[in-house]
Formats: C-alpha cells, sequence, structure tokens
C-alpha cells in the first residue's frame, strides 16, 4: 500500500501542478485583457494633457463600462455595445464663458471594430488624425489601433475648434501603435467602390439603421458575423452591395435560403429580380459568405457585380 | 394556433411606395386593420410664439405658460384656461408629469411649472403632482398615479428615429433597451402596461428648439436645431407625434436640400396606430389646430 501511495502520489503532485501551471497561464490572458484595457485608458488619461489652448480639463474623469454607458449617452450606447465597447473615458474641458469640448475615447477591444464603430458615421470632411478621421461642424472623430476617439464642442467657435483639434492630435500620439482592418474588406471588388460608403458591423439592428431591410433578423446576424455594406459607381449607375461572412457555410446557406423567400420570392438561380422601385436586386452565396445586391440600377450592374464578389472568394 | 407574424421587408415599403415613401411617418396599413377607420379624427393644436425665446436663446417663461394655456383651451374647446384644465384633471387626481432628462434638450423647467401651476389651481393637491423621468418607477407619486401628463421635446433618435411622446414612456419599464428592436416599433406596447394604461390626459411635444439631426456618441449638434418656437398638445399621442414628425422632416429636406427621413426610418408611430391602436397617425385622420406664429411652419 505504502509504494502503491508513492508511485500514485508522485503522479498526481505532478499532474496537479502541470494543471495549476496551465491554469495560471490560462488566466494571463485574461488577466492582462483586464489590465491591459485598464491601462490603456488610464494610459492615454495619464498622458493626455489637461490643457488645451484656454481649456482645462475638470478634476474627475468619466468612466463607463458597457452597462454604465447608458448612464452617460443614452440610447446611444446601444451602437458601443453593438460593437463589443470594452470602456469610455469621457473627459470634459472647460473655459470661462466658451463651450465646454467634450473627449471621448471608446476602447473596442479590436481595431476591427474601431474601425467599425467609425463606419458607423462617415458623413463630413477627411482629417489627417488617427487611421482615418472625419470633421462635421461641432464634432470631429477618428480610430486608431483598438480606440475610436470623439471630441465633441457644444459649440464651434474658432477657438473651440482649435482646441479640439489639438486634443485630437495628441490622443492620436498618445495611442501610438495602429491596427489592422477587418479582413472581409478584401473581398469587396475594387471597381467604383465608394469608400466612403462602406460600414463594418456584426448586428442587425445597426444594418437597419443604415438599410432597413426587415423587421425580423432574416439574415440571422450576430456578433459572430462580419457584415459589409457597401456602395458603387459605375458609368454613372449605382448599386449597394451586403456581404456578409458567417462563421461557418450552413448558416450561410441557411440564410441565404431564409433571405431568397422572404425577399426574393421570384428569384431564379442567382438572375437578379427587379424590384417595386425600379432597382434590381440579386443574391448568391459561396461557403460562408453570403453576398446580397440590395439595390442597382440594372440588372447588369447588380449580376455582374455579384459574379465579381463570387469570383474573389 | 395563433396565426403566423407576417415579417415585414423593404419591399413591402416599396409596394406602397406610390402613396408613401420608406421615411413615411404613418404605418403599414395595407397589411394590418387600421384603428384610425373606425375611431373619430383626433384634434392636434400646434401652438406657436417666437417671443418664447429671448435673445439669449432663453424661454420666457410667461410667453410659454400663455402657449400653453391656448393650446389646452383650443383642444378642449373652451375659452378659459382654467376650465380646460378642470376637464382634464380632477381635485382627487394623483397626477405624474413625464417629463425627459436627456441634457442637451431636456424637457423645459418653465413648462413642468406652468403644468404644475395649472394642476394646483385646477384643485389637485400640491403632494399629489411631481414631474420625474427616469425614476418614475421608484416615484410614489408615480406609483399611486391616476393621471399622467406627458411633456417633452421631439428629437431625432440612433434607434427609434425619433424620440417622441410615445417613446417617452419607455422609462415605465426597467429594461428600456429590450425595446430598441426593430426601430423601437413594439413602444406602444408600453402604454397598455397596467400602470400606465389610460391614464395619460394629455400630451405636450415640445418644438420650441427641435433637433432634426443627431452625430456622434451624443447625438447632439446645436447646428442640428432651429428655433421653431412650438408646442404640439393633444390627447393623442401619436396624432401629436405624427404632426411633429412632419415638421422634422419638413426641415431635414430643407436643411439638406433633398429628401432625406430620418435614419433609421420612424416605424413606432405607425405601428402605435395599427397594431397598438393608441391613436391616429394617418394625416387625413387628425383635426390639425394652428394657433399664433404661421411662418416657416412647415406644414
Amino acid at each position: 500500500m505504502g509504494r502503491c501511495d508513492i508511485s500514485w502520489g508522485e503522479p498526481v503532485k505532478k499532474a496537479l501542478f502541470l494543471l495549476l501551471i496551465c491554469l495560471a497561464a490560462g488566466s494571463i490572458p485574461l488577466l492582462m485583457t483586464r489590465q491591459s484595457f485598464a491601462d490603456s485608458l488610464e494610459t492615454v488619461a495619464t498622458a493626455l494633457a489637461r490643457r488645451a489652448g484656454d481649456w482645462t480639463a475638470q478634476e474627475k474623469n468619466g468612466t463607463y463600462d458597457r452597462k454604465t454607458i447608458f448612464d452617460y449617452i443614452d440610447g446611444a450606447g446601444e451602437v458601443y455595445r453593438a460593437y463589443n465597447m470594452r470602456g469610455c473615458l469621457s473627459r470634459s474641458y472647460t473655459a470661462a464663458g466658451k463651450p465646454t469640448i467634450v473627449l471621448d475615447i471608446f476602447d473596442m477591444g479590436s481595431s476591427r471594430d474601431a474601425f467599425g464603430v467609425f463606419t458607423h458615421d462617415r458623413d463630413g470632411k477627411p482629417l489627417e488624425v488617427g487611421q482615418e478621421g472625419l470633421y462635421r461642424e461641432g464634432w470631429l472623430s477618428f480610430w486608431k489601433g483598438r480606440f475610436f476617439v470623439s471630441v465633441y464642442m457644444e459649440r464651434e467657435t474658432v477657438a473651440a475648434k482649435e482646441a479640439a483639434f489639438r486634443l485630437a492630435r495628441a490622443v492620436d500620439s498618445i495611442i501610438g501603435k495602429e491596427g489592422p482592418k477587418p479582413p472581409i474588406l478584401r473581398r469587396l471588388p475594387s471597381k467604383g467602390l465608394q469608400d466612403q460608403s462602406i460600414r463594418y458591423l456584426h448586428h442587425p439592428m445597426l444594418l437597419n439603421y443604415h438599410y432597413y431591410l426587415y423587421d425580423e433578423n432574416l439574415l440571422n446576424l450576430g456578433q459572430e458575423t462580419d457584415v459589409l455594406l457597401a456602395s458603387y459607381r459605375r458609368d454613372g449607375k449605382r448599386a449597394r452591395l451586403l456581404l456578409v461572412l458567417y462563421p461557418n457555410p450552413k448558416r450561410a446557406q441557411e440564410a441565404h435560403r431564409t433571405f431568397r423567400s422572404h425577399y426574393l420570392p421570384e428569384a431564379e438561380g442567382e438572375g437578379a429580380v427587379l424590384l417595386e422601385n425600379g432597382k434590381w436586386s440579386a443574391a448568391s452565396r459561396a461557403g460562408k459568405y453570403l453576398a446580397v445586391v440590395l439595390e442597382a440600377d440594372s440588372r447588369y450592374l447588380a449580376e455582374g457585380l455579384l459574379e465579381e464578389v463570387r469570383k474573389g472568394l | 394556433m395563433g396565426a403566423r407574424k407576417k415579417i415585414i421587408t423593404r419591399r413591402d415599403f416599396l409596394r406602397v411606395g406610390t402613396c408613401f415613401t420608406l421615411g413615411s411617418l404613418v404605418g403599414l396599413p395595407i397589411t394590418e386593420d387600421t384603428h384610425a377607420d373606425s375611431v373619430k379624427r383626433s384634434r392636434v393644436v400646434l401652438v406657436r410664439d417666437r417671443r418664447v425665446l429671448d435673445s439669449s436663446g432663453q424661454i420666457d417663461r410667461i410667453v410659454l405658460r400663455d402657449m400653453l394655456d391656448g393650446a389646452v383651451a383650443a383642444l378642449q374647446d373652451v375659452s378659459e384656461p382654467s376650465s380646460a384644465w378642470e376637464r382634464l384633471v380632477a381635485p382627487h387626481d394623483i397626477v405624474g408629469i413625464k417629463t425627459n432628462v436627456w441634457p442637451y434638450l431636456p424637457t423645459p423647467e418653465p413648462l413642468h411649472d406652468a403644468i404644475r401651476e395649472r394642476l394646483t389651481e385646477a384643485g389637485v393637491r400640491e403632494e399629489n403632482i411631481s414631474a420625474d423621468d427616469r425614476g418614475v418607477l421608484r416615484n410614489p407619486v408615480f406609483q399611486r398615479s391616476t393621471a399622467l401628463i406627458n411633456a417633452r421635446p421631439m428629437r431625432t433618435h440612433h434607434w427609434s428615429g425619433l424620440s417622441t411622446l410615445l417613446k417617452n414612456y419607455i422609462m415605465f419599464v426597467p429594461n428600456p433597451s429590450r425595446f430598441h428592436d426593430n426601430a423601437c416599433e413594439r413602444l406602444g406596447a408600453i402604454w397598455h402596461l397596467p400602470h400606465v394604461k389610460g391614464k395619460t390626459r394629455l400630451n405636450v411635444l415640445v418644438m420650441i428648439t427641435p433637433l432634426f439631426h443627431g452625430m456622434g456618441p451624443h447625438h447632439f449638434s446645436r447646428q442640428h436645431t432651429w428655433p421653431y418656437c412650438g408646442l404640439i398638445v393633444s390627447k393623442d399621442p401619436v396624432a401629436a407625434d405624427t404632426t411633429g414628425a412632419r415638421i422634422i422632416q419638413a426641415k431635414r429636406d430643407a436643411f439638406f436640400g433633398e429628401e432625406k427621413p430620418a435614419s433609421p426610418p420612424n416605424r413606432h408611430i405607425g405601428a402605435a396606430d395599427t397594431r397598438f391602436k393608441l391613436g391616429n397617425s394617418r394625416p387625413e385622420r387628425i383635426e390639425l389646430v394652428r394657433l399664433g406664429w404661421e411662418e416657416d411652419i412647415l406644414l
């Protein structure tokens, strides 16, 4: 018995030791994620100057997570949650008699989702800040790495605009590291693509925001699907393309079937269907991808675009 | 077995496109029974006074109160505001004034003050009146309320297209985000909850500086508001919202120089009519009474 105890005890101890190592190793990414997220927003906050021109940062930063974001920006918090937001740091800059400038930095967890949330609102003039930036009167935004940054002026004045730009550039330089865009972008045909029209998303609610399609989730979209919405212009004719990457071909196939039966029931094969507004629509699936030309000015454009997508997959 | 719910797609809108555009403010009457066919017209009073804003953009309390009085009297078809209020509430009523605290465009304080003043003049006891937004479910007056007055500014909104009188009751549910699906189409269901149903005596849609377009995390920019200087008053929230939505749409079209429906297209107003039977969204079922300033009325 005694020998037996010894002979079984050692492997058990080793196994337990190995198990502990594995558990500890397994928890490292978790700890790192949590820690690096906190450090990242904190690092930005610490490194960022508390003055911008005549404006001074208020003493306390606002910090929000996925739950408390609603307290800060009301229902708009859903947009950031739909892009997997991890946290938000908010800082208000004030100056006597001048409009408040509000800086919000969202940690989106990945550069893909930082890019995605940036594409949610693409109005504005391109701005050379971050990986891509935009300016509209009273508001400028950009994305870089896994961060989406918004600088909002309660009222735009020359001085406020100057301070807002200064803040944006300061945050840009503190973030430092850039990140990749979603790989699905490479699947879009390039000819006639309107870059500013591209929206990258996951959630059906966001698709309906940009292009109302249906009141049920016919395409079975969710956090695990990558969705692109893009406009094309070729020889004076326009088209709008939807491209979805599913986790597996079966799900893509099912979505294709459901979409066709509810939206294009009269479709024959992969041929285009004339919609009631005089535009053409068509859908096609290849592997894990589903491509839908939502609207095209001509049948030729609808079917041609779909064919190009298919070839590129 | 219940009937299978019809899935509404963009093509349903396209099919009725000759009558209504995608951004239409009405519902889908072709697919559902129309409440409006079986009920009387709804009276909506639009009152405007450019003096409600002073030169620095601040609200003039007296002018605002007069606007409210004029609108409530016209709504009740009486000459005296006091008798109009007495027809709306009784001294034994316990009244919750549902406001909106969104920081960029809240229900103006002078408006709740004016409503409170008129309620007390109509005999409602001071302790039986409370104005609240996010705390309504915990507010003792709202918990005991026999009457509600719904007062909020109109603005564009991320999920519903428009923030409306109908949407203002979203705080009567513990988890508002559950109603964000399908452009908040199901908001009308909230009005049928036991603690809400049948209590609303008056709706006041504030159109003093409405927001016709939103951007960014805060969905607000001063340049997308304008001094419309109006109030829309009705007992029918659907009709009031429909009227406000027409004004917002007209302003958007004028500002952007093209037809530019709010994004996402508003669906909850039409659904409140056709699905939840809360009032009239069809213009022919709305009796619009206009008072005051006519310039740039957008209707």
